[in-house]
């Protein structure tokens, strides 16, 4: 079997318009595919038969009729019924013809003038499908989650940005990834040309506005934007100065606050335009905001502040069609090093491959009516927190004394449940108590916005 | 972008055309070599062209009130396509043509439905262009005369024969290579015979090089099967001069305009040049070509198809600058479709707005002259003459069609044109550059993207039709075309004239003609 996939290409029934066929063969083979000509006046049957004989991963089928339709059935059936994906373009393809089509099971679409960097993209899940078997399922036709939308990234170059862009692009969308590292990010951006590399500091308030600049001259749209960008200086209050709380901040808050200001101030000027804006956006947060970090005081006051702003953004965006979701991700990234190196393979639950199908559905279309809440995804769990709240009040007559109040408050405690004890690096073997820690412990060290 | 690798100046001046001479090179319009025009100032046809516009859809019926609206607008001329069976020669109850009967032009399978299709037209005043298989297509039209009384002597209009590149590009119809040369000899002969007003040959390179080909590709081909051609109907014995005149070429045209004009007024050059000293033709009807033009449904999009109608208007605008003898101008939803109603009004009011308003037919020729154009000219000219004399040289024309030769070529021609686009090389508006949101690209876009079904009624009255037939006539008619094809010299087309009349089928007829060739009559047989 050829490495990158091996395609049948034609075009069916009596659709005589062979060079796009041929064009398409071309690509293919360019870029690594395997291809089996088979020109034109094919039957479904034929193509399937000659899918199943040369254990092709996908049919390709080039139309410039409209006959196309009378077969479409017929042809996902045979294809699947031997496990090869069905991938259907041609010039003549409305976008409704295309959702037609998806609809009735066709893997992938392409209408005039596809990019042959998204083509080929689509085509490399595909095959990746094909080759799990996962064509032959029953939900072989589901199209993507983020079919053709467009969402920037930030933070993307490794961990769970990474992880997150690939999701996106296999679910059908196609990504503006930033980054700090821009090595990292064009060697994601070069295995995945769904994926458009856009360097640059988020904190510096130019950044935001060219990725949003980026996606639209790129892709023409902008439907979402995850803020995952994250940089750590641990350290107890008593050992990090100001410098690192501030670097911590502009990252986290500043970095989060500018991609959710220039995002909006896009759909924004669209909806006043009266084009229907169903976009999305995904802050992060951590268990930390929710409920602080042992050894981590910058980093937590950080990312609580990104669930005040959060829940504030969506309250404000709803009106321009915007949802502001925030989420707090458990996985081992280099902002969790104490959680040390995992099973390396699909089952770790701390992958953070399995913590991207959460963020992907938050900025799809599916999640339209989901706004302004924090969800905690990851190990085994999903989670979706509340804020504060009161846990107990009284009355705070005018003119009370001080111990007046004393007592109140006393009171206040001792009949409010135990508060949340603050969360701290426990996991057996992998971390020391930062309190212990004092003079040698890990304070000072940035960790880059990955 | 230089398409056709011509190396473009930033300003022409006089010495870029030192070596032109007036009478030798240009000769004024009317005048040998042609190269000002076929006309000459107030000569007949002078300074206009015939409008008319593709069309063609549904059953031979629905198509007929499709020509007679559009002679109702104001068309000279109609341009007739078939659906895809109808292209390759099936019939419409044929197991695998259903879902396009009708869809992409007209159906069309026996005598009756040539005489459908023309019902009304005044045959003898206007032009008919058939997009269609040709000795088929000729056929129809002489039976259907004979039908409705119309003399087929009185006949006008142009049949595409493309016996070196049809199977390859989007014309297949299962017939190996020297059967579709014997077709297209027997019916140029019997045409010229027959039908002597009628373009018996019409040259089309349109359809070869709206897969990417470049204006040099695109002229070399059609002079190459110009060429074999002739030759082999001069090897027949019939005088250069008894077919040449009623040889046309339709050429494409796509957007750089200048290249286009210049490559009309270079080939118009080229081919009289050719006919005189090669082909000893003495007729001035034999040297100075008709051209026509199909502008270029590739330089269309999908993405907002009204900037189509800007594409129509200024290349329909530079062909009546190069004086072509007829135009049609692919449609605002030539991305999608055969033309619809609202697309075949917009198109013929566009040559009708610049016939009326521009008064660019006033002068002859109003770029000669240029140094900018006649140097381009001479330039293609030079090009196009090398590509035809390099591919002569590889080898036997007929077997560089076998060997998939020209295949190749068209192969390369889609996939530089597609690259050059996803590239940006070739700026396409809408489509790599100032493009739109698909919410804000809505005008004229319901319009374009609308469609309708497979005329099943029409495959139903053809099944009718087929079993209450005189069936010992139809197989008697049928085992004399297989006779005709099977034995070498003989002629093809009063076989297929007479199997018409006999009320058989065109599928029926090249099945009998495959079968003379010792094939399967139904080339999915074995499907």
């Amino acid at each position: 079997m050829s490495q990158r996939g091996r395609i049948v290409v034609g075009t069916l029934g009596l659709d005589q318009h062979e060079v796009g066929a041929m064009a398409v063969a071309q690509l293919l083979m360019r870029h690594g595919f395997e291809v089996v000509y088979l020109g034109r006046f094919n039957t479904p049957a034929r193509l399937a038969a000659v899918a199943e004989q040369e254990d092709a991963d996908v049919v390709g089928v080039s139309v410039h009729s409209w006959e196309l339709a009378a077969y479409t059935g017929e042809l996902v059936d045979a294809c699947h019924a031997v496990g090869a994906a069905v991938v259907v373009g041609g010039s003549v393809l409305t976008e409704a013809d295309e959702r037609a089509l998806r609809s009735r099971g066709v893997d992938a679409t392409f209408g005039p003038y596809a990019r042959d960097d998204l083509i080929v993209a689509r085509l490399d899940e595909l095959v990746a499908r094909t080759r799990t078997g996962a064509i032959a399922a029953p939900d072989g036709g589901d199209e993507g989650a983020l079919a053709g939308r467009v969402v920037i990234v930030t933070g993307a170059a490794r961990g769970l940005g990474a992880a997150y862009a690939e999701r996106l692009v296999r679910e059908g969308g196609a990504v503006v990834a930033n980054d700090l590292d821009a090595d990292e990010l064009h060697e994601l951006a070069d295995d995945d040309r769904a994926i458009v590399a856009a360097p640059g500091d988020i904190a510096d308030p130019t950044t935001a506005p060219e990725l949003v600049a980026a996606a639209l001259s790129r892709f023409g749209r902008l439907d979402a934007i995850i803020a995952n960008a994250g940089a750590l200086r641990s350290g107890t209050l008593l050992r990090i100065g100001p410098d690192d709380l501030d670097a911590v901040y502009a990252v986290h808050v500043r970095g989060t606050f500018l991609i959710l200001q220039a995002a909006a101030r896009h759909w924004r000027v669209e909806a006043k335009a009266g084009h229907p804006v169903a976009a999305a956006a995904l802050t992060t947060t951590s268990s930390a905001g929710l409920f602080g970090f042992l050894g981590e005081s910058a980093y937590s006051a950080a990312k609580a502040a990104v669930i005040a702003l959060t829940v504030v953004a969506a309250e404000e965006l709803a009106r321009y069609g915007v949802t502001v979701n925030a989420i707090a991700p458990s996985a081992r990234t280099r902002l969790t090093a104490w959680l040390g190196d995992g099973p390396a393979n699909a089952e770790d639950p701390y992958a953070p491959a399995h913590v991207a199908p959460a963020a992907a559905w938050l900025v799809s279309a599916a999640a339209r009516d989901v706004t302004g809440r924090v969800f905690e995804v990851g190990g085994d769990g999903l989670a979706i927190a509340d804020g504060w709240r009161s846990a107990g009040s009284t009355a705070l007559p005018r003119g009370a004394s001080v111990g007046d109040v004393g007592e109140r408050l006393r009171r206040l405690v001792a009949e409010a449940p135990a508060p949340r004890p603050i969360l701290r690096a426990d996991v057996p073997g992998q971390a020391r108590d930062p309190l212990e820690d004092e003079t040698t412990g890990r304070g000072g060290t940035l960790t880059a916005a990955p | 972008v230089e398409p056709a690798g011509v190396p473009p100046r930033l300003v022409y001046r006089p010495h870029d055309v030192a070596s032109l001479d007036y009478e030798r090179d240009l000769g004024d319009p009317g005048e040998f070599p042609f190269t000002r025009g076929r006309r000459g100032p107030g000569q007949n046809g002078a300074g206009a062209w015939i409008h008319r516009e593709l069309s063609g859809e549904g059953s031979p019926q629905r198509s007929n009130r499709q020509f007679h609206e559009l002679l109702a607008h104001g068309a000279l001329g109609v341009d007739v396509i078939g659906d895809t069976p109808t292209m390759a020669a099936l019939d419409p109850d044929h197991p695998m043509c259903a879902p396009a009967v009708g869809t992409g032009g007209v159906s069309l399978c026996r005598k009756q439905d040539f005489v459908e299709l023309f019902d009304g037209i005044p045959l003898d005043r206007i032009t008919a262009s058939h997009s269609l298989p040709a000795a088929f297509a000729l056929a129809g039209q002489y039976t259907a005369a004979g039908a409705t009384g119309v003399d087929p002597a009185v006949l006008r209009g142009s049949a595409i024969q493309s016996p070196l590149f049809g199977e390859d590009c989007s014309y297949a119809t299962f017939m190996p290579f020297h059967l579709r040369m014997r077709l297209c000899l027997d019916s140029i002969a019997f045409s010229t015979r027959e039908m002597p007003r009628f373009h018996a040959y019409l040259e089309d390179t349109y359809f070869i090089s709206d897969g990417g080909l470049d204006v040099v590709e695109e002229m070399a081909l059609g002079f190459v099967e110009i060429r074999e051609v002739t030759r082999r109907l001069v090897a027949r014995g019939l005088p250069v001069d008894a077919f040449a005149p009623r040889i046309a070429i339709l050429v494409n045209c796509r957007m750089d305009l200048f290249e286009e004009i210049a490559k009309i007024r270079a080939i118009r050059r080229l081919y009289a040049r050719m006919m005189r000293d090669e082909f000893g033709a003495q007729d001035p009807r034999s040297l100075a070509t008709n051209v026509a033009v199909h502008t270029s449904g590739l330089t269309l999009t999908a993405a907002q198809p009204i900037n189509n109608v800007v594409r129509g208007a200024v290349q329909a605008l530079a062909m009546a600058m190069a004086g072509v003898q007829g135009l049609e101008i692919s449609t605002f939803d030539e991305a999608f479709r055969t033309p619809s109603h609202a697309a075949h009004v917009v198109a013929m009011r566009t040559q009708q707005v610049i016939a009326e308003e521009t008064g660019v037919g006033r002068v002859a020729d109003p770029l000669g002259g240029s140094w900018y154009v006649e140097s381009l000219t001479d330039e293609l000219e030079r090009r196009i003459d090398a590509e035809v004399r390099r591919i002569e040289a590889i080898g036997d024309v007929g077997e560089l069609v076998e060997a998939g030769f020209f295949r190749e070529l068209f192969l390369k021609g889609m996939d530089r044109h597609a690259q050059a686009v996803q590239t940006g090389a070739q700026r396409v508006v809408g489509v790599n550059c100032h493009v739109m949101p698909p919410a804000e690209d809505t005008l004229l876009r319901d319009v374009a993207e609308e469609r309708f079904e497979a005329d099943g009624d029409h495959v139903e009255r053809i099944r009718r039709w087929r079993t209450a037939r005189d069936g010992p006539r139809v197989e008697s008619a049928l085992a004399a075309a297989q006779e005709a094809a099977a034995t070498p010299d003989a002629d093809l087309m009063p076989a297929i004239v007479g199997a018409l009349e006999d009320d058989c089928s065109i599928g029926e007829i090249a099945g009998a003609l495959r079968a003379g060739y010792g094939l399967d009559p139904d080339p999915f047989a074995a499907a």
